[in-house]
């Protein structure tokens, strides 16, 4: 089996910025609105409630006035390297496409063993414990065609709005053109995050921004060290919140000081300014 | 009542008797359909299983009682494979303690994934790559092949064997026993091996990690390993179980004492390896992924003494017991060992699966906890309340111990 | 060939065996699978042509530009716009998750309605809009032949200047009641502090796109302040680039570690209700340093320095009320803020180049305190950041033509003489101009409810007030109630009869000038839809209502329907020249445009400029060079006013009437006179017995919990952490200090017990909360709505006792004592 897809043409990701993020949650809503993700009456059970994408309430824990909280906004990571939950799949119903990067969920194949659940460290995968979209509310109204609904005992997942690159691709061809532009495909919620905190492109592309950003000593990535190399990065100038990003054994997490990135100094905090 | 299905020159409880003691395990089985039911109608929402929580108390049923099930094989190798005679007294209760198992097993994933319906795409869009279709696909033979092997035991009733097709059929399919047991055994081992693959593979998750030779984690072999080294102790639980009830002797201790003999070996054989398990993953993944050994015993209720219990308790403790001859020749110790041993098997299983799941690997995500619903009990239950009416039915109308006469002479 | 026995078998037999060599069985077992799970219950969304729709979204008053996905005549997804000023390309959750207001029907008014079970139980019955419009104009038309057409009222839930609220008004007025309440929001504050110190009309204008300092005294700008879309885009950008380098700092001072307190460069937190303290601390040290705008404060402004007045009294100026009273030691005591702090922020606010302090309490949709707000606006007037670039700006007002002047009939004009309830505008209530509260206390404590007949208008006071629940009670009383809202929200549900209006996505409506935006923008919001059920724009039921009252009253309304009425009055926004009706995102409107009026209009006619409105949705007016301080300032001092005028004369005119003693005292005011026309720090007073109550409650706002009248979206309970909301417990957020003094543990379910009422809640541990403070969510707890919505946590309004906030009377909502007694 190929492992990584450093072959493929394009490998999409994305680049979220932590001190942008406000954590106000349009992502989240933008990505039930944008995927048909079901809704529930009771949705404080985080346990069994969708979330395509969902946000971490971290803090740096430490007490009044210095606590900080922040956000995590967590989609599937669609690891680039032999995917977990991909390689488990009974059903062959995920798959990592090699030429984009995407790992993809089939739902009318997959069988609702929830292996994929157990594999993913991410808790990015969520499975459907119930029937949803009560049709007497007429809340099926605001549902798009571009994605199916999903039935219940199904596992589904950020596809990185797999639908908005076959619209784009649908465009470019429409206008013959091979190639689709930097920001003519983004992601539902790169689109609607209001502080701009979201860069969604190629990473295969040098000239794309997101090519850029990821070489920046501030940009991490979440469990980076277990292997999985997802294409989700993270940034942030803050110190506590680069170290959330993964498990360290105490003296592991060596803090970015002073390295320098595109020609300029950048030095990190230990967090906001001290008073 | 129904005298003329019983073995000839044995003795059995009344039909009344018999009635009675089948009502528990029918209302398991009751309990078991309603819950089924409720599952396969209203969906997973009745268990408390949740997207955490994905395997949960069904899994956990499903990988213990496969493994105490690998009885069957392992019996069957020995006594077919490498031709150990004095194991025949005890092959016929092992393969259908195997059976049991198996077809529990089964029943209880069959309601376990979400799309019972598309259950055979995992044959039909096999992932190669996936421990689990391995699994399946083993098992699935494998259940096959135990129901070959069971056939032959239904024929021996008294008024089946009376239909002269049958008898000859029977008597040529046992036979050839010796190839199924072989494909048994090579089934079974894949499987085994596969159950514990499945964990071993996850390497994003690092309390299950294993490296492994080739594409096998150790986790394979180690599954394989405990698993026969349990599955003849909860053969001779079961047979010890059915002599308490019927209060006689069925298997002559001969058998028992060579199937606990051969345990002991596996078992001190596991924990060695177990050990160096332990110990190598303990300094090599889980500093490897910046984690310490604690940090998977700080939440709830799961904490080190979990590991003790499995290790010293229910592993070196039996092992040690059943490898002193005179230990195990005790009625008492030899019962406790094996107990010991079941359990020990049961609890690693149980941490691969829950303890995997439920201590969170981003370090800013949050502990769960899960307590399984009465519908996921009371599947779990059907299948103990399965096992006993089909077993005790076993006993009953079948010959399963050959040398029950011969301990138990009738005197008129 | 003969079919024989033989053959045919051999064909059946061949042909079963040929069949299972072909893919068919498995083809058809695999179909079968996937057609078993075509449950009619898991719906397929019809397609069709895909389109979009360019609005703006009016769920608040921030008023975001919003591009509607269509398929067909069905909405499918709402997303923010690039192509309007306010929200480059986002908006917040509340915005994004609007479809679910449009099409969850549980949630809607079908049509008009009339009460049949008890008050709020929520059953009605539908009727016709004849039937509605007889039995609300027959009510009113009684009340007006009895000559007491006072007892209308109106709770009008529309920002102010909108025409829709300017046509409510205009009803109350021709049929001749003055008591036409609003609930409270941060624009009361702005608008009468504004008022007081600069004399101007304008809305609050911060250009914080422009600052490098931005100074925020409670507002929440990353929790929904203003227009969220504009903020957070503000907050993007502030962060672009090597944050070693970033140009603009954000301090923000607020007991909770909000996402704004978190977020910011700095945070201080100072005890609830101090901000004003603190900011004085900081005008202290500005002051005594010298550092100052001195030009700013010599030539345009007044007040500062201690001075005579004519009758030759001396007053002591904002300089030597500052210098006495707030020294950073003095403000330490007050507000818990160190003064080495304190020092730091007055250092950075004056190093800074172009610094605004900004003044709120949480979101828009609450008042702040008057003199807080002065305190801050004085930051301001000493660094000079008024009418200057990444200041405080002064804009002309929206040039919006008034509607023609309205004759009232004999009946109204003896009607509009009698007081207002909530004595708002009266001697004691000088500035304000509507009272809720007061009403609410009028009505409350009657033994037969003064209000006959209540109008509500886009509001649902009964659940956002901060009044200990005594709307609701206020509403009990109150013999016959007409509730225009689209929803079935708690009001509503109290009401005789429901006129309800349309939702924003059906309906055209305009958004006047959102909260805090630098610049004048009058946005159009259009149907996307079509209405989806038998409901009217509020707009068009107010001019058919006003013809169904009598003649008189529908003579005010001369036009034929709302939209004509958004023509006349956007006929001013023609005729004062100079606007943009399209928006081009590589020229922000915050950027300073050439000198002058700014671009060239893109129109020559008033009908291509309303086209240009109506396709663009927007007409607006770049910001433009600081103005000329000639005529700047209204006040009577014609001066940027430290100490107002107003205020004295407020004072001396009430004085005159009763003493200066009860005066101050009936104003809520416990300093001297000349103090009482400068910002200053007064504790609240409490009246009740911190022995009891040894704690204090503050209800806090979420982004991602639309907080007003609005319901919020089901979706959004997706973004609601679990230590927020669990099933139907809502939780408090207290620091583990504070608990442990209580023995709590996370989770823990206890009672939050206030001399208004108790809630019951779940206990969170927060390091963020401040010791001795319980923070509660405002935005859970409806009783109203469908099951998404309702019996989920608590609201924290429900045992809030509000004060009254001196001067302006507005309530003090952040101050509640209260006690935790464990369940």
């Amino acid at each position: 089996m190929k492992k990584s897809n450093d072959h493929g043409k394009y490998k999409y990701g994305m680049v979220i910025d932590i001190d942008k993020c406000t954590g106000c949650g349009t992502c989240m809503v933008a990505c039930a609105a944008e995927n048909n993700v079901a809704v529930r009456a009771d949705q404080s059970d985080k346990e069994r409630t969708i979330t395509w994408m969902r946000l971490y309430k971290i803090s740096n824990g430490k007490e009044f006035p210095h606590t900080e909280v922040s956000y995590f906004p967590r989609p599937c990571m669609h690891c680039d390297h032999h995917p977990p939950c991909v390689s488990v799949c009974v059903a062959t119903a995920t798959k990592l496409d090699f030429n984009t990067g995407i790992v993809s969920q089939i739902y009318t194949r997959c069988i609702g063993c929830r292996y994929c659940q157990a594999a993913c460290p991410y808790g990015a995968r969520y499975f459907n414990w119930w029937d949803v979209f009560p049709q007497d509310k007429g809340m099926d109204r605001y549902l798009t065609p571009e994605v199916s609904p999903r039935m219940r005992g199904v596992v589904e997942k950020c596809t990185f709005c797999h639908q908005r690159l076959m619209g784009a691709k649908t465009l470019a061809y429409a206008e013959d053109r091979q190639e689709i532009e930097e920001g003519e495909y983004v992601t539902a919620c790169t689109e609607a995050c209001p502080a701009q905190a979201i860069t969604f492109g190629d990473l295969n592309n040098p000239e794309h921004e997101v090519s850029k950003l990821i070489k920046h000593p501030f940009t991490f990535r979440l469990l980076e060290r277990i292997g999985t190399d997802p294409k989700v990065y993270y940034h942030s100038s803050r110190d506590w919140i680069r170290k959330l990003g993964d498990n360290f054994l105490p003296g592991e997490y060596t803090p970015v000081v002073n390295k320098t990135w595109a020609e300029e100094e950048w030095s990190t905090k230990p967090g906001r300014d001290e008073f | 009542m129904d005298s003329p299905l019983l073995p000839h020159g044995v003795k059995r409880c009344s039909t009344w008797a018999f009635f009675f003691w089948t009502l528990p395990w029918l209302a398991l089985l009751a309990w078991g359909g309603l819950s089924a039911f409720l599952c396969l109608w209203k969906g997973l929402n009745q268990t408390n299983m949740s997207n955490i929580f994905a395997f949960a108390l069904w899994i956990v049923f499903d990988l213990a009682i496969i493994a105490l099930g690998a009885g069957a094989f392992f019996t069957g190798f020995l006594t077919y494979v490498m031709g150990q005679k004095e194991l025949k007294n005890i092959i016929k209760p092992a393969v259908i303690i195997g059976f049991i198992c198996y077809s529990g097993a089964i029943a209880m994933l069959g309601i376990d994934i979400g799309q019972p319906i598309r259950g055979w795409f995992i044959f039909w869009h096999a992932n190669i790559h996936s421990m689990l279709v391995e699994v399946s696909f083993c098992i699935t033979a494998y259940l096959m092949v135990l129901a070959i092997e069971f056939i032959p035991i239904i024929l021996e009733n008294r008024k089946l064997e009376e239909i002269k097709e049958l008898r000859i059929f029977g008597h040529n399919l046992h036979e050839i026993m010796a190839v199924f047991a072989a494909t048994g055994t090579f089934l079974s081992f894949f499987h085994q091996g596969s159950l514990g693959g499945m964990f071993g593979v996850m390497y994003a998750r690092p309390f299950a990690a294993r490296e492994g030779f080739y594409i096998w984690p150790w986790t394979f072999f180690l599954f394989v390993l405990s698993a026969i080294a349990c599955g003849p102790c909860f053969t001779i639980l079961c047979t010890k179980l059915t002599e308490f009830f019927a209060r006689k002797k069925l298997v002559p201790d001969s058998a028992i004492q060579l199937l606990a003999k051969i345990s002991a070996w596996l078992l001190s054989f596991y924990m060695v390896l177990k050990i160096f398990d332990y110990l190598g993953w303990m300094y090599g993944i889980v500093p490897r992924s910046g984690l310490t050994f604690e940090s998977f015993f700080r939440e709830g209720p799961y904490g080190v003494y979990l590991v003790v219990a499995e290790m010293i308790f229910c592993g070196i403790l039996p092992a040690i017991i059943l490898m002193t001859p005179k230990a195990r020749q005790n009625q008492g110790l030899l019962i406790t060992a094996c107990l010991l041993n079941c359990t020990g098997i049961v609890l690693n299983r149980f941490l691969f699966i829950i303890v995997t799941l439920a201590i969170p690997v981003m370090p800013f995500d949050r502990f769960w906890s899960y307590l399984p619903t009465w519908q996921e009990w009371g599947i779990g239950m059907a299948v103990v309340g399965y096992g006993f009416l089909l077993f005790s039915a076993a006993y009953r109308y079948l010959p399963i111990f050959p040398k029950e006469r011969e301990l138990n002479p009738i005197t008129e | 060939m003969k079919l024989t026995r033989r053959n045919f078998i051999a064909a059946v037999i061949g042909g079963v065996a040929g069949i299972q060599a072909t893919p068919l069985p498995w083809k058809i077992t695999d179909d079968i699978a996937i057609w078993t799970q075509n449950w009619p219950w898991v719906p397929v969304p019809s397609t069709g042509e895909f389109s979009d729709v360019s609005s703006v979204c009016n769920l608040c008053p921030g008023g975001c530009g919003i591009a509607v996905k269509k398929v067909d005549e069905r909405a499918i997804k709402i997303e923010g716009r690039t192509d309007y000023p306010v929200n480059p390309g986002g908006v917040c959750p509340v915005g994004m998750g609007g479809l679910q207001l449009l099409y969850d029907e549980s949630l809607r008014f079908t049509g008009p309605m009339k009460r049949v079970g008890l008050r709020g139980a929520g059953q009605f019955t539908e009727i016709s809009w004849g039937e509605a419009f007889d039995m609300v104009a027959g009510r009113i038309s009684g009340l007006r032949k009895k000559g007491t057409p006072e007892a209308i009222a109106a709770v009008d839930g529309n920002p102010e200047g909108t025409t829709v609220s300017v046509l409510i008004k205009r009803l109350m007025r021709a049929m001749g009641s003055p008591n036409y309440v609003r609930p409270p929001s941060i624009n009361d504050t702005y608008r009468m502090g504004n008022l007081l110190m600069q004399g101007t009309l304008t809305p609050m204008a911060y250009d914080l796109e422009n600052s490098d300092y931005v100074l925020s005294f409670g507002a929440g700008l990353l929790e929904g302040w203003g227009a969220p879309g504009r903020v957070m885009n503000a907050w993007g950008m502030w962060h672009d680039g090597n944050p070693a380098k970033k140009k603009t700092r954000i301090v923000q001072v607020e007991s909770r570690a909000s996402n704004t307190a978190s977020k910011a460069d700095m945070w201080v937190a100072p005890r609830p209700g101090t901000d004003g303290a603190l900011a004085l601390g900081i005008a202290h040290v500005i002051i005594k340093s010298g550092q100052y705008d001195s030009r700013f404060v010599s030539d345009h402004s007044s007040g500062f320095e201690d001075g005579r007045s004519l009758d030759g009294v001396n007053h002591i100026g904002f300089k030597t009320l500052v210098l006495e009273k707030y020294s950073p030691e003095q403000v330490a005591k007050i507000t818990g803020v160190s003064p080495k702090t304190i020092v730091s922020l007055a250092k950075g606010f004056v190093s800074a180049k172009t610094p605004v302090a900004v003044y709120g309490k949480g979101k828009d949709s609450l008042n702040g305190s008057l003199y807080e707000f002065m305190a801050v606006q004085s930051l301001n007037a000493l660094k000079g950041s008024i009418n200057r670039s990444g200041g405080v700006l002064l804009p002309d007002p929206i040039p919006l033509s008034n509607l023609p002047l309205l004759e009232v009939d004999a009946v109204a004009s003896k009607g509009l003489k009698t007081p207002r309830l909530d004595q708002a505008g009266t001697m004691r209530y000088p500035f304000s101009d509507s009272l809720i509260n007061n009403f609410t206390e009028v009505i409350k404590k009657s033994s037969k409810s003064p209000v006959d007949t209540l109008l509500v208008f886009s509001a649902n006071p009964f659940f956002t007030l901060p009044d200990g629940g005594g709307f609701k009670r206020a509403l009990e009383k109150i013999p016959f109630i007409v509730s225009f809202s689209p929803y079935r929200d708690e009001t509503a549900n109290m009401a005789e009869l429901i006129l309800p209006d349309s939702t924003y996505l059906e309906k055209v409506d305009d958004i006047v000038w959102p909260t805090g935006l630098q610049y004048p923008l009058y946005g159009l919001s259009k149907p996307v839809v079509e209405p989806l059920y038998n409901t009217k724009n509020s707009g068009d039921t107010v001019i058919e209502l006003s013809r169904a009252i009598d003649e008189s009253v529908g003579s005010a309304f001369p036009w034929e329907n709302f939209e004509e009425v958004l023509q006349v009055r956007a006929k001013g926004l023609f005729d004062a020249g100079g606007g943009l009706v399209s928006y081009d995102p590589d020229t922000p409107a915050w950027q300073r445009q050439t000198a002058g009026n700014g671009p060239k209009p893109e129109y020559e006619s008033f009908d291509e400029m309303w086209e240009g409105i109506q396709s663009g949705g927007m007409w607006y007016r770049p910001v433009s060079s600081p103005r000329s301080w000639k005529g700047l300032f209204n006040t009577p001092s014609g001066k940027f006013e430290f100490s107002s005028k107003l205020i004295a004369q407020a004072i001396e005119n009430y004085s005159n009437k009763i003493s200066k003693k009860a005066a101050l005292k009936n104003m809520g005011i416990a300093v001297t006179d000349d103090e009482a026309c400068m910002a200053h720090y007064e504790a609240p007073k409490t009246g009740s017995d911190s022995s009891v109550y040894p704690l204090r409650m503050l209800p806090y706002e979420m982004i991602n919990l639309a907080s007003g009248w609005i319901p919020s979206p089901p979706f959004l309970y997706k973004t609601i952490f679990e230590n927020q909301l669990l099933k139907d417990k809502s939780f408090a957020a207290i620091n583990p200090k504070t608990a442990a003094r209580y023995n709590l543990k996370e989770g823990a379910l206890v009672a939050v017990k206030s001399p208004a009422g108790e809630v019951q809640v779940r206990i969170n541990l927060s390091e963020g909360a401040m010791p001795g403070i319980v923070y509660l969510p405002l935005g859970f707890g409806h009783t109203a709505y469908d099951e998404f919505l309702k019996d989920k946590g608590v609201n924290p309004n429900n045992i809030v006792q509000a004060g009254q906030d001196p001067i302006s009377g507005y309530p003090v909502w952040w101050d509640t004592p209260v006690k935790i007694v464990r369940v």
